[in-house]
């Protein structure tokens, strides 16, 4: 312990904190821009100054000595932060009166009470405007946040700082666009973005052009993880369930049908679970490993080619479903699949991409994230707080407990050890949950034993988790992953902010939802057993091969 | 001039007797500091790299000579590498680094054959472990600052980072790194061979208005005047510039020790002398140096980046006389914002040619507001 004047009271600190935490837990906010959560702080936007002994210091970088004095409030660390930010404004210019909610510059300028704007815009940037993610360098303020994002919590390196001086501005290599690089899309950039510099590839548009076609059978399917998410865009705190409100929400915006991928996620388990039984009696190749996340199915792709035999040839739940929607559920309502129109609303920027992959037979149209279904139902006006909640449409609208905890991360294992272990065992679980699967560790692992012998399964989420885990992914029978940190809760379209505590609430809020409902296996879901009973067949059957599976392509890495 | 004379391993052999706390002694008993500009104790500094337990350390020349207008340690480079290499060696024996770096100056590709036959040769003769590598810089001014020295030599791009820790602490690969420029080194060596050592010579790049510009050797507080007399200026100067960091002053009858420069407003920094002619405008002379800094800033920091283009556009419309008076204001305070919020050296003393020429200078800077 250390003591030190902190704005003219004496006050015992810890030794190996910043002044910024020190201040945090004295009560006193310093604004900052370019510190981010779990990553070491580079001290480039240099508006979280303070006086230490009179010389201006980021607060974020900095640990004080004994007896050093400490003002944060002074004209001089004011001033400071102000005219940072006025020189951060030449270039940003009018884009922060857009979408304020999550410009955390917006807010700063309120928070250092910035009344002037002295200096010229000074260079102009071409947007790069990916399949998915979107840049515009033009309202980059270089704090740093994504590149550290996707270089040290991704480990992708997709994107990185290039040219000096004031050219100096976020590019993947070699100038290229975002969309043909080794980039897995993943948005987590988006999400730590403090001045909408990247955004989704927004599709609001295109939908409401369908919405308004007499002809289309537009129908909306919902992800797992968006009934926990999609209330905080409305002012829910985080990890609300709005299921309710949620259906009733997107049926006054005109969708035909509001759909689960919950269903989606029951039929991956049950294809998925039988590809795995069907390995064990094979003898391999092992570990099997999921491929729910197109984030990370584009990391295999870029980065590991030996993989390809060990992955589930399963699409993932949404494109599952889609391809039921325009297939069974077209058959059943006696509708053409040309007038169907699908929607998915996702926690995600990379299934954006994966509806337009040529290896896959998309039944999907269109993608929108969290953040944009929100924008939608405020587009139409919505009350949503006081919508009366109502429920999925059937047929494709029951679920278990199982699909919805594929939002969080080690979901889809436990969700296909249940299916697994009683399928392949003939018995029923005692109890279904895999507690050792769930949580926020980077890496989780297990043992369970299916008819005398011993699986080892784990799960990672985030890319640099993912990377350690695939060094020794031989030593497992089955493996999920998840590109994005904490899983779909924490996905690059979720509503911003999107922090640790934010993605845990999230997941709770899913298990919570899992732990009450009746049905909890993907195998007890009736709309499961009616599917493949008229339709399907049984797992792994032709039919089911033809529309719920897909194949892989090799890509580069450069 | 003392800082060619060649030590002839005398140096190292004295360092092996005396061991590396009795080298830490000497070095501060004959007062040998940095020459890089900080003027930092070379003993202290060697000090917290040897307290550092650690397998592994490192030492780096610092040779990016990049400063406009400096041109010793290049001299140094030609005239006497033989005792350079002796003084890395007896850095890295003392510290127990077995690997050292001369982290070369883009510019100066053309001395590194040279260097690398001499490094060859006194390393087999001088029957040491340590391995000498040189990196050459890719020509960035930045690359000049210790830390991102390190940075560029790890092979990421040469940005700086702030400190602490310091180098000697953690530096190069995470390990204890002790960093001199190439005058620090060949001193270090000269200190501990030659009883007749002298630490307050200091060598003068003299260039600008001068018929024979060169560098110079004089001791610490030498009149301004006598040293550009030795270059023979080039009819009556006006000013001087202590290289593009350290701003500028009236040429006049100083003793240039750093607390007489630094009441000028100016830094001395390493010896940089540019003599000013008296037809040259003060304010061509700050445009031309914010050009350089708007280029070599290397853009992480919000105020070096976007204030230096910034500056160099204010200083544009004043030019053109378009400016008013609050244009000199602004000049004036972003100048000072820049050099109290700036991450590095650089950016801390991008404005300091600025702000003293607008201490020296005023009058040019109110001529350009005038009404005509």
């Amino acid at each position: 312990m250390i003591k030190i004047t902190l704005n003219g009271k004496e006050i015992k600190c810890e030794e190996n904190k910043t002044i910024y935490d020190i201040c945090k837990d004295n009560d006193i906010i310093i604004p900052t821009l370019c510190k981010q959560e779990n990553i070491a702080p580079e001290a480039r936007c240099r508006i979280c100054l303070v006086e230490m002994n009179g010389k201006l210091v980021t607060s974020c970088s900095t640990y004080p000595k004994e007896g050093c004095r400490i003002v944060t409030d002074s004209e001089k660390a004011k001033n400071a932060r102000k005219r940072n930010t006025e020189l951060m404004m030449a270039n940003h210019g009018k884009s922060c009166l857009v979408d304020t909610k999550s410009n955390e510059l917006c807010k700063l300028l309120k928070e250092v009470g910035l009344d002037e704007f002295r200096f010229d815009k000074t260079k102009n940037y071409k947007q790069d405007l990916g399949s998915s993610v979107v840049r515009d360098n033009n309202k980059c303020i270089n704090c740093g946040r994504c590149v550290d994002t996707c270089s040290k919590i991704q480990e992708i390196y997709a994107i990185d700082f290039a040219g000096r001086g004031y050219n100096e501005h976020v590019t993947p290599y070699f100038e290229k666009n975002l969309a043909s690089v080794s980039c897995i899309k993943c948005g987590q950039c988006i999400l730590n973005c403090p001045v909408g510099a990247i955004s989704e590839r927004e599709h609001i548009s295109e939908v409401i052009k369908v919405l308004n076609e007499k002809k289309k059978h537009v129908i909306v399917q919902i992800a797992p993880s968006i009934r926990v998410s999609l209330g905080e865009e409305f002012g829910y705190s985080p990890g609300t369930i709005v299921t309710g409100k949620m259906v009733a929400a997107f049926k006054k915006c005109g969708f035909e049908k509001v759909f689960d991928v919950d269903l989606g996620a029951d039929m991956t388990i049950m294809e998925e679970a039988s590809e795995f039984l069907e390995r064990l009696k094979k003898g391999g190749p092992f570990p099997m490993i999921t491929t729910c996340c197109p984030g990370w199915i584009l990391f295999m792709e870029h980065f590991y080619h030996d993989l390809f035999d060990h992955m589930s040839s399963c699409k993932s739940p949404h494109e599952m479903l889609g391809m039921l929607t325009k297939t069974y559920y077209a058959k059943k309502a006696g509708l053409l699949k040309k007038d169907i129109i699908v929607v998915s609303i996702m926690p995600c920027t990379a299934k954006k991409f994966e509806s337009t992959r040529v290896e896959l037979d998309s039944g999907v149209d269109f993608v929108l994230t969290t953040r944009e279904a929100a924008k939608l139902i405020k587009h139409f006006n919505i009350d949503f707080k006081n919508l009366k909640d109502e429920n999925f449409d059937s047929p494709l609208g029951v679920s278990t407990g199982a699909a919805t905890i594929f939002g969080a991360t080690g979901g889809v294992m436990e969700a296909a050890l249940r299916t697994a272990y009683e399928i392949g065992t003939k018995q029923k679980l005692t109890n279904p949950d895999f507690k050792v699967i769930r949580g926020m560790d980077g890496i989780k692992r297990g043992k369970v034993t299916i008819n005398g012998r011993e699986i080892k399964f784990a799960a990672a989420h985030g890319g640099a988790n993912v990377r350690k885990l695939i060094e020794e992914c031989h030593d497992y029978h089955f493996i999920e992953i998840m590109a994005c940190p904490g899983g779909c809760v924490g996905g690059g379209g979720q509503p911003i902010p999107t922090n640790s505590e934010i993605v845990k609430k999230r997941a709770a809020a899913l298990y919570s939802s899992d732990s009450k409902d009746k049905l909890r296996k993907s195998h007890e879901n009736p709309v499961v057993k009616q599917i493949y009973k008229e339709y399907l067949d049984y797992p792994l059957s032709k039919k089911a091969e033809k529309l719920l599976h897909t194949k892989y392509k090799k890509r580069s890495q450069f | 001039m003392q800082i060619v004379k060649k030590t002839q391993l005398k140096a190292l052999k004295t360092a092996r007797e005396l061991g590396p706390l009795g080298v830490i002694e000497t070095l501060n008993k004959k007062k040998v500091v940095g020459r890089g500009g900080a003027s930092f104790p070379v003993s202290d500094k060697w000090n917290y790299a040897i307290e550092t337990k650690s397998d592994k350390k490192y030492v780096i020349c610092n040779a990016d000579e990049g400063e406009p207008g400096t041109f010793k340690d290049k001299l140094i480079l030609i005239k006497n590498p033989e005792t350079l290499i002796e003084g890395i060696i007896i850095a890295s024996e003392t510290i127990g680094a077995s690997e050292a770096f001369i982290y070369l100056r883009g510019e100066y590709e053309g001395l590194r054959k040279n260097l690398e036959i001499k490094i060859k040769s006194i390393v087999k003769k001088s029957k040491t472990n340590v391995s000498i590598e040189i990196v050459i810089g890719a020509g960035a001014y930045i690359c000049g600052e210790e830390t991102a020295i390190i940075k560029s030599i790890q092979g990421f791009r040469g940005q700086p980072y702030f400190k602490p820790p310091f180098p000697p602490i953690q530096g190069l690969f995470g390990k204890p790194t002790v960093i001199n420029n190439v005058e620090t080194l060949v001193n270090i060596a000269q200190a501990l061979c030659f009883s007749d050592y002298n630490p307050d010579l200091r060598l003068f790049s003299v260039s600008g208005a001068v018929k024979k510009p060169g560098v110079y050797e004089f001791k610490v507080g030498t009149k301004l005047t006598t040293v550009v007399e030795k270059a023979k200026p080039i009819g009556k100067p006006k000013a001087v510039y202590f290289g593009c960091f350290g701003g500028c002053m009236e040429y006049k009858d100083l003793e240039l020790t750093p607390e007489n420069i630094c009441k000028e407003e100016c830094i001395h920094g390493a010896g940089t002398i540019i003599v000013v002619g008296e037809k040259t405008s003060i304010i061509d002379m700050a445009y031309i140096i914010s050009k350089f800094y708007t280029f070599e800033s290397c853009g992480k920091c919000t105020p070096c980046r976007e204030g230096t283009i910034q500056i160099l556009l204010l200083l544009k419309k004043l030019r053109a006389k378009k400016g008013e008076r609050k244009d000199l204001e602004l000049l004036k305070e972003l100048a000072l914002h820049i050099k109290e919020t700036s991450l590095c050296g650089l950016g801390q003393s991008s404005t300091n040619h600025i702000i003293s020429a607008m201490h020296n200078f005023p009058n040019e800077f109110e001529e350009l507001i005038k009404k005509q």
